[in-house]
């Protein structure tokens, strides 16, 4: 009984944390470039002031679909940290993710258009690689139960190629240079998420926090039940992610899938078979 | 009581308009983000998009050509907002003034907040200008907010054919609420 206390109130505090994430992140960010940065808190000032806005929809549609993105994450991000099924958080994921390509294609903005665009296409990059993940969780641990992969033995030993796949693919996911296409600030001016403004676009920011928090209780998964070994994956994978941030460029989004397919992919098929027919 | 109408200063998000000027303000304002003056401290973001943006940055003269957009791009900022205009030419017009192309400074289309002076215009101005523009921002409510929209009515010729050669034709100034 008090466990599941504990976890609910996790699962409702998750935003908040990934808002400290995405706070923590822009500080160490504008540290590597030799930058003072923001504010740690500086996400919640940005959520306060854009429900502050005044409230303009292009129509109901595409902000409802905005709003159950974020909800839908929400859900996908409970159901990790309930201990839930690992396809199910997975599935839940690419969900969220689809209601915001379908919410991008509702307006009739072109730019709109191309972020949803190379959302589905860096779906199509991630996706699989997220999927053999699972797949060869599965074949070591006999199990898609997260509740039951955070009491086994370390993960990261059994499958690390699985591992450097995962590494290679979270740019994608996370939109980080230098497979940020789907978001690319400088050309179409943040994708999908273009249309929402003021309240609406909060759903879509608030989403952005629970995707750090997805990302990184996957990452953790790997520690199994040595937290202390998952908690320095989350680090490690961090200052990974923003030094390559901060230290490439932008790449063709044909680059980024011949990456995903040619790379990322074959690196976790090849630990499939090893752990299938090992 | 917790007032949301505080945080409005701690999060100005930037849209930056360049109405037709010669590039030397646009470059000046890029310097605010870069790391030697890092306007990211105080919790700035270049958005490039008007409808998630609180501070409208114009730089240069108002030119018959994008005198529809710059209005545009304003109706489709959600209030509360502020404008800035940065360097001479979008002040006044500047060196520009009077040429045949030019239409004159930004205050003629749109209501302007604060000047901020100069060719270019300094990034320590620009950084002094946006400072005062988030003082009026924290004053200002959504009703004061009106936006003045640029109405013209399409020339159809003898064919039925609508003329596209004569975009801005008659500028009609309309309060909407």
């Amino acid at each position: 009984m008090q466990s599941i206390i504990i976890l609910s109130v996790l699962a409702l505090l998750a935003p908040l944390v990934g808002g400290l994430v995405y706070g923590i992140e822009r500080k160490v960010k504008a540290r590597m470039q030799n930058r003072i940065g923001p504010n740690i808190l500086q996400p919640f000032y940005d959520f306060f002031k854009l429900a502050d806005k005044r409230l303009v929809m292009v129509h109901s549609t595409h902000a409802f679909l905005g709003v159950m993105h974020f909800i839908s994450i929400w859900v996908a991000v409970a159901v990790l940290i309930f201990g839930g099924d690992l396809i199910l958080v997975i599935f839940l994921h690419l969900l969220s993710t689809a209601l915001l390509i379908m919410g991008g294609f509702s307006t009739r903005s072109i730019f709109s258009h191309l972020g949803a665009n190379r959302t589905a296409i860096s779906i199509l990059a991630y996706e699989p690689v997220l999927i053999i993940m699972a797949v060869s969780i599965y074949a070591v641990n006999g199990s898609f139960q997260i509740s039951s992969i955070i009491n086994s033995d370390p993960l990261l030993y059994k499958m690390p190629l699985t591992f450097i796949a995962l590494l290679l693919i979270l740019p994608i996911k996370l939109k980080k240079s230098p497979f940020d296409v789907a978001e690319a600030h400088q050309e179409i001016a943040g994708g999908a998420e273009i249309e929402y403004s003021g309240i609406f676009f909060e759903a879509i920011y608030t989403a952005k926090w629970l995707d750090y928090i997805f990302v990184y209780a996957l990452v953790f998964l790997f520690g199994g039940s040595n937290y202390l070994l998952g908690a320095g994956l989350v680090v490690g994978t961090f200052i990974y992610i923003n030094a390559l941030d901060n230290s490439t460029a932008r790449v063709d989004y044909r680059q980024m899938l011949k990456f995903s397919y040619f790379v990322a992919l074959p690196v976790a098929f090849i630990n499939l078979l090893i752990t299938l027919f090992n | 009581m917790f007032e949301l109408k505080k945080f409005r200063k701690k999060s100005p998000w930037i849209l930056h308009f360049n109405a037709g000027g010669c590039n030397g303000c646009d470059i000046e304002i890029l310097a605010c983000l870069a790391p030697k003056y890092d306007i990211e401290r105080f919790g700035m973001i270049n958005t490039g998009n008007p409808k998630q943006s609180d501070i409208l940055l114009i730089t240069g003269p108002v030119t018959k050509r994008t005198r529809e957009r710059l209005v545009e791009v304003y109706n489709q900022m959600p209030e509360p907002k502020v404008v800035v205009c940065c360097g001479s030419c979008a002040s006044t017009g500047g060196i520009f003034r009077g040429m045949y192309n030019i239409e004159g400074g930004v205050d003629q289309f749109i209501p302007v907040d604060v000047y901020v002076a100069g060719c270019a215009c300094r990034p320590e101005q620009i950084i002094d200008g946006v400072v005062v523009a988030l003082g009026i921002l924290e004053e200002k409510t959504k009703e004061i907010e009106k936006t003045i929209k640029l109405a013209n009515k399409p020339v159809v010729e003898e064919d039925g054919q609508v003329n596209r050669r004569n975009m801005p034709a008659e500028l009609t100034y309309e309060t909407t609420v």
